[in-house]
């Protein structure tokens, strides 16, 4: 018996050992140097290794890194607010009222625009949004604008969107797919409103799905570079920009490195009470 | 009788090519327990769902009270309905799911918990009202469903093949807290199973459904002893069928030549022309077995082929002359003293009253 157990243990070592050994190699190595790094030292424009707060000290204490810090914070949460609700008539109907087949080939459709790159994606964000863009143009056929859209806030949220909505899209779809739909008629069953059974029933049902779209798409958003530095023109650095421009003045990695630690720590705090509240038993089932 | 609760007058639902229900009419009174029964797919859920407004008729008319109901909408009716799968709220204590409905009528929160809480100590499950219901054995959440759709107070409650999901043992319960709840409330239950048993058990009229016809409606005793016609008498119960042609018709019944033999039945209410082809059902329970020849009008000879026991009651199975097919029940005991074996050759005897004329051949 114990021979055998310990055969099994090998064998499921072996197979275990490789993705041990990339976790540790290129992520838990990273990470500790990065945190090692945040107490080095830069004299002229060479890192010199250290153990001093002083980059610490330095980060924490500035107005600047706290209106970064909140301004990533509230626009990572707005983008995911509002691609939840954007998401959401698109994703009912294709859980609720669209066949099994079409909604096989909505979720393949929205699987495609991650065949091409971001940035590209990001780019052709230019087209249609800058000052004499199409959407500029058909805003003149009215009588409005022209609207500045690009190096806005807006900017940044149509990035961030671009990034997070088709996912989301599958995500709701996906987790409102599954539920009983006997549940819906046993609600109207007992005289609730069709559009009040969405709150009452179908999120209840759903949640932890919603919870973790919400999730994926504010991580994204929080760490995201690309649409915050091109569409929203880094007017309000996010917390990635800030990394980039820290790196480059004066070659301040361990400053850098400071804001990354910041900003794991932030994702951690968030993603694991977000994922507590999604497994969060309902009332009366707690031990 | 009084106005009925509900009508259907010739009610037909399709789901594209699929008939569903077909030239359906029926009328169901206040206080009445009815069983709609069927195998899958004869239109007995259809009909139920169509009560709840969960389905909208094609063409004909649904009245309750007197309304025509064809376009109200689910949560515009008092149509509780106890679902099959029970759909109990999973993210919701017992007690909030008792009190969803009262909610969605805008109850106060303290008069709702009150009502909920009296009907959990009325299915005797008020310890378990705090719990959520994933918790909750299937006995418990059945009554969990019950309560929820009672406390609307309704005039009629709908119940989809409630019983199912439970073992037999709880089944034979529940049907007791059924009728028992059923005769206290004096409301009506129509009640939608597969379950020859539970529909005979429990309901005052039972409706037999057959690929979207309704194919009898009669009290349980009237469609176990008469049945209609072949599909009701194959589909209840335990019934020899016997086919042959219209004799002479005497005075004492219905004379009726078939390859078997001459036999006289039942005289029925339209009395068929002679040399018209018929057939009766005897109930293997109403026939005679013998050992020697019978003083009696209806006998056959047939041998033996094999026994099946359930419990206190066996079902032999017989072969006769031309390859007839006689199936008799009998109590275990007195099928002892016959000391029968395969291959035994017996007589089959049967009253003319109890053969039962089908109104199709």
């Amino acid at each position: 018996m114990n021979i055998v157990n310990r055969r099994l243990d090998l064998y499921a070592l072996t197979w275990r050992l490789p993705i041990i050994l990339w976790q540790l190699v290129f992520f838990v190595g990273p990470v500790v140097f990065m945190v090692a790094m945040s107490f080095f030292v830069v004299r002229n424009y060479r890192m010199m290794e250290a153990f001093e707060f002083a980059n610490w000290e330095r980060m924490l204490t500035r107005g600047f890194f706290w209106d970064s810090y909140w301004y990533t914070l509230f626009v990572a949460s707005l983008s995911a607010t509002i691609a939840m609700c954007v998401a959401f008539p698109a994703a009912w109907a294709l859980a609720f009222r669209a066949s099994e087949s079409v909604r096989r080939w909505a979720i393949f459709l929205l699987v495609i625009p991650f065949f091409t790159s971001y940035l590209v994606r990001t780019f052709s964000w230019y087209v249609i949004l800058a000052e004499s863009g199409v959407l500029n143009a058909m805003l003149g056929y009215i009588g409005l604008g022209p609207f500045r859209m690009l190096n806005t806030h807006f900017g940044t949220i149509v990035g961030y969107l671009t990034l997070t909505l088709p996912l989301v899209v599958i995500l709701q779809t996906v987790s409102m797919a599954n539920i009983d739909k006997t549940l819906v008629e046993a609600a109207r069953n007992l005289g609730c409103k069709p559009l009040a059974t969405i709150w009452r029933v179908v999120l209840p049902l759903s949640k932890t799905g919603f919870i973790v779209a919400a999730l994926f798409c504010f991580i994204l958003a929080f760490g995201d570079f690309v649409a915050p530095f091109y569409l929203g023109g880094s007017q309000e650095p996010t917390l990635p920009i800030l990394i980039l421009d820290t790196t480059k003045s004066g070659q301040q990695w361990p400053r850098a490195a400071v804001v990354a630690i910041m900003m794991m720590l932030t994702l951690f705090t968030i993603a694991f009470t977000a994922i507590a509240l999604a497994y969060r038993k309902p009332k009366g089932a707690r031990a | 009788m009084s106005e009925p609760l509900v009508t259907f007058r010739n009610v037909e639902k399709r789901f594209d090519d699929f008939v569903a229900v077909r030239d359906m009419s029926l009328d169901i009174h206040e206080g009445e327990f009815l069983a709609i029964m069927g195998s899958s797919g004869c239109g007995k859920t259809t009909t139920l769902r169509m009560l709840a407004g969960l389905e909208a008729p094609t063409s004909g008319e649904i009245r309750i009270g007197g309304r025509l109901m064809n376009d109200v909408k689910p949560h515009e009716r008092d149509t509780p309905l106890v679902w099959q799968s029970l759909a109990l709220f999973p993210f919701l204590t017992a007690r909030e799911n008792v009190e969803f409905g009262l909610k969605m009528r805008g109850m106060a929160a303290a008069e709702r918990k009150r009502r909920a809480l009296d009907w959990l100590e009325r299915m005797q499950i008020e310890a378990f009202a705090e719990r959520n219901v994933a918790t909750l054995s299937g006995g418990q959440k059945q009554r969990v469903a019950l309560a929820r759709s009672l406390v609307m107070e309704p005039r009629m409650l709908l119940l989809d093949e409630p019983l199912s999901a439970l073992d037999a043992n709880l089944v034979i319960r529940m049907q007791g807290v059924l009728t028992r709840l059923q005769r206290e409330l004096g409301i009506t239950f129509v009640y939608v199973t597969h379950s020859q048993s539970e529909a005979f058990a429990m309901a005052d009229r039972v409706v037999i459904m057959s690929q979207g016809d309704i194919a009898q409606i009669g009290s349980p005793k009237d469609i176990y002893r008469a049945p209609a016609n072949r599909f009701v008498a194959e589909f209840v119960g335990r019934n020899n069928i016997l086919s042959g042609t219209v004799g002479e018709t005497g005075g004492n019944g219905l004379h009726i030549d078939t390859p078997q033999g001459r036999f006289v039945a039942h005289m029925p209410e339209t009395v068929p022309a002679q040399g018209a082809e018929v057939s009766f059902t005897v109930s293997a329970d109403l026939v005679t077995l013998s050992l020697t020849e019978p003083e009696a009008v209806n006998k056959v000879q047939a041998t033996l082929i094999s026994e099946e026991f359930i419990g206190s009651v066996v079902t032999l199975f017989f072969e006769g002359a031309d390859r007839l097919e006689f199936k008799v029940q009998m109590q275990e005991r007195a099928l002892l003293e016959l000391d029968l074996e395969p291959g035994s050759a017996v007589w089959l005897s049967w009253e003319a009253e109890n053969a039962n004329i089908l109104e199709d051949n």
